[in-house]
This record gives structure tokens, sequence and C-alpha cells, in this order.
């Protein structure tokens, strides 16, 4: 499933999505910046709650698909300009980060 | 990262990269704060990568495009309502004074305050992998100071070299006896 496509069945709202177009498979959850950096695996989509602008860095050298940003928690205009310039995909989610998984269940 | 000891260590190697001479790292701790603070001697860094180096998609590497060491040093000391500082001149500009110092301080009774780790097991890695450089480690606690200098053991080694495992092993045990004495935990 794409990201575009999984944001619209699950109701996520969209932050940017540069590449709507990307492929996703599998979930990784965690705020931990450096331990999602090893972690998280190419083509996920990724659960956080955090906002700094690392976010945007750690999503580009994961490679991961999307960023789903989980209990509604909202970007800075300048995080959201860097993310765009990068092609990284950002949804939010209203739910925290379990329900906002539970959602993803079936589809990746 | 998991413990502030791993920033310090990430933050080192840039003095290493930077090829200093000296590194200083000083601990300065109250009841309330810690403040971390390494300088070195190195070539230090142009007024262009000095004002993106926060950013974390600047980085001097050259394998990929995104550096994370100063930013989430940064982030870490923002979370608990302290802040991070960097300031450096470069060896074109100041053939006689370069250098850099990376200064973060932090709240320590905030949620978020990262917990500083094994900061003796950094010392010793740091003093492993680059035995040439002069290091020079202080941590100043409420109770007590721990200091170690490389150059200080160097004179009582004599031909001894600093990289040797039973050398290592000492310093180790002799940061630990500090902290030990100080009372620090």
């Amino acid at each position: 499933m794409t990201v575009g496509e999984l944001s619209k069945k699950c109701g996520f709202v969209t932050v940017c999505m540069p590449e709507p177009d990307r492929e996703v498979s599998g979930c990784y959850i965690g705020d931990l910046l450096s331990w999602v950096m090893g972690r998280a695996q190419s083509g996920n989509a990724w659960i956080t709650i955090m906002s700094n602008v690392n976010i945007a860095a750690v999503a580009s050298l994961t490679d991961v698909a999307v960023i789903i940003l989980a209990e509604g928690v909202i970007l800075d205009e300048s995080v959201v300009a860097v993310a765009s310039q990068k092609g990284i995909n950002i949804v939010s989610s209203d739910v925290p980060a379990f329900e906002t998984a539970m959602k993803l269940g079936g589809c990746v | 990262m998991k413990e502030l000891s791993l920033n310090i260590l990430d933050i080192s190697m840039n003095s290493v990269k930077a090829r200093a001479g000296t590194v200083s790292v000083t601990l300065t701790e109250t009841d309330e704060t810690l403040e971390i603070k390494i300088a070195d001697d190195g070539c230090g860094m142009k007024k262009e990568l000095l004002e993106s180096v926060t950013d974390p998609f600047t980085t001097t590497r050259t394998t990929r495009k995104v550096g994370l060491g100063i930013p989430f040093f940064k982030m870490e000391a923002e979370q608990t309502g302290g802040f991070l500082t960097v300031t450096s001149k470069h060896e074109s500009e100041f053939p006689e004074s370069h250098g850099t110092v990376t200064t973060a301080l932090f709240y320590k009774n905030h949620l978020d305050f990262t917990p500083l780790g094994d900061i003796v097991s950094t010392v010793v890695t740091l003093i492993q992998g680059s035995p040439d450089i002069r290091w020079i480690f202080v941590h100043k606690t409420p109770r007590g100071e721990i200091s170690l200098d490389t150059d200080e053991l160097k004179a009582v080694l004599g031909d001894v070299p600093l990289s040797a495992p039973d050398v290592l092993v000492w310093i180790g045990e002799n940061l630990k006896e500090q902290y030990e004495t100080v009372g620090y935990n």
C-alpha cells in the first residue's frame, strides 16, 4: 500500500506528502531518536510524538516511508518546510501510538 | 541518546577529526544543573559551517548527508529547559588560537533529563582511541572534583604507551576510585 492510500484509509491528516506513492511495509514505534535511527527499517511507517526537526533527519537516514505523528502532535512550520524539501512524508493521527498502530493493522 | 556520556563521546570525536592536540572535557554540576563543555584546539570551523552546525542536514561526512551529533545534543539540552552553544575559531583566521568549544547546559531535575551514564568508559574509550591527544577530563560536583590529565600520566609512565591495556584499566579504576572518594553516584 502506498503512503497516500494508507493515510486516506486510516483517516490521518496530511502534514506534508512530497512522495505519496512510496510503498509502506511494516511499522516502527519510538521516540528516542538515536534508538530509532538504528532500528527503523526502510519503508516503515514510523509512529512518534517527537516534533523536533531531527525527526526529518532520522526519517531521511532510515529511509522510512512516512512519519506518523501520534496524539495530534503539531509541527513547527520550519520543520514542515524542511521535511517537504527533503522528500519526507508526514501525517498526523489524533490518537495515541497504540491506537494509531492498530489502525495500520492489515494495511502494512 | 540513552546516556549523555554517549553524546560526549560523539562530540569529542569531532575534536579528534579536527586534528586537536588537546581536548578538555569539563563537567560542572550543581544540585540543579549539569554543564558539559568540550573544548579543543583543532582546526575550528568557518563561519558558514558554524552557523549551520545545529542543523541536522549539515555534516562534514562525505558518506551521507545527515549529521546528528550536535543536533541530538542540543535537543537533549533543550528538552530539560537548557541550551547548547558552539563557538569556534578557524585556523585560517586564527592561526595561533583556533579551536572549538561546545557547551551544553542541562536541568537535572527535569523529567526529560537524559542520565549522564557511564562517563568513565567514555573517557577510557576516548584515550584508547586517540592516545596521542592530550585529554583533560574534569568533573566538578557539589561534593568534590574528579580529574584526569593524560599529560600528567605520560610523565609518570615514561616509555609505557597510554594505550597499553593495563594502563587503560588503571585509568578506569582510578576514575572510579575518585568518584567513590567524593561519594558521587
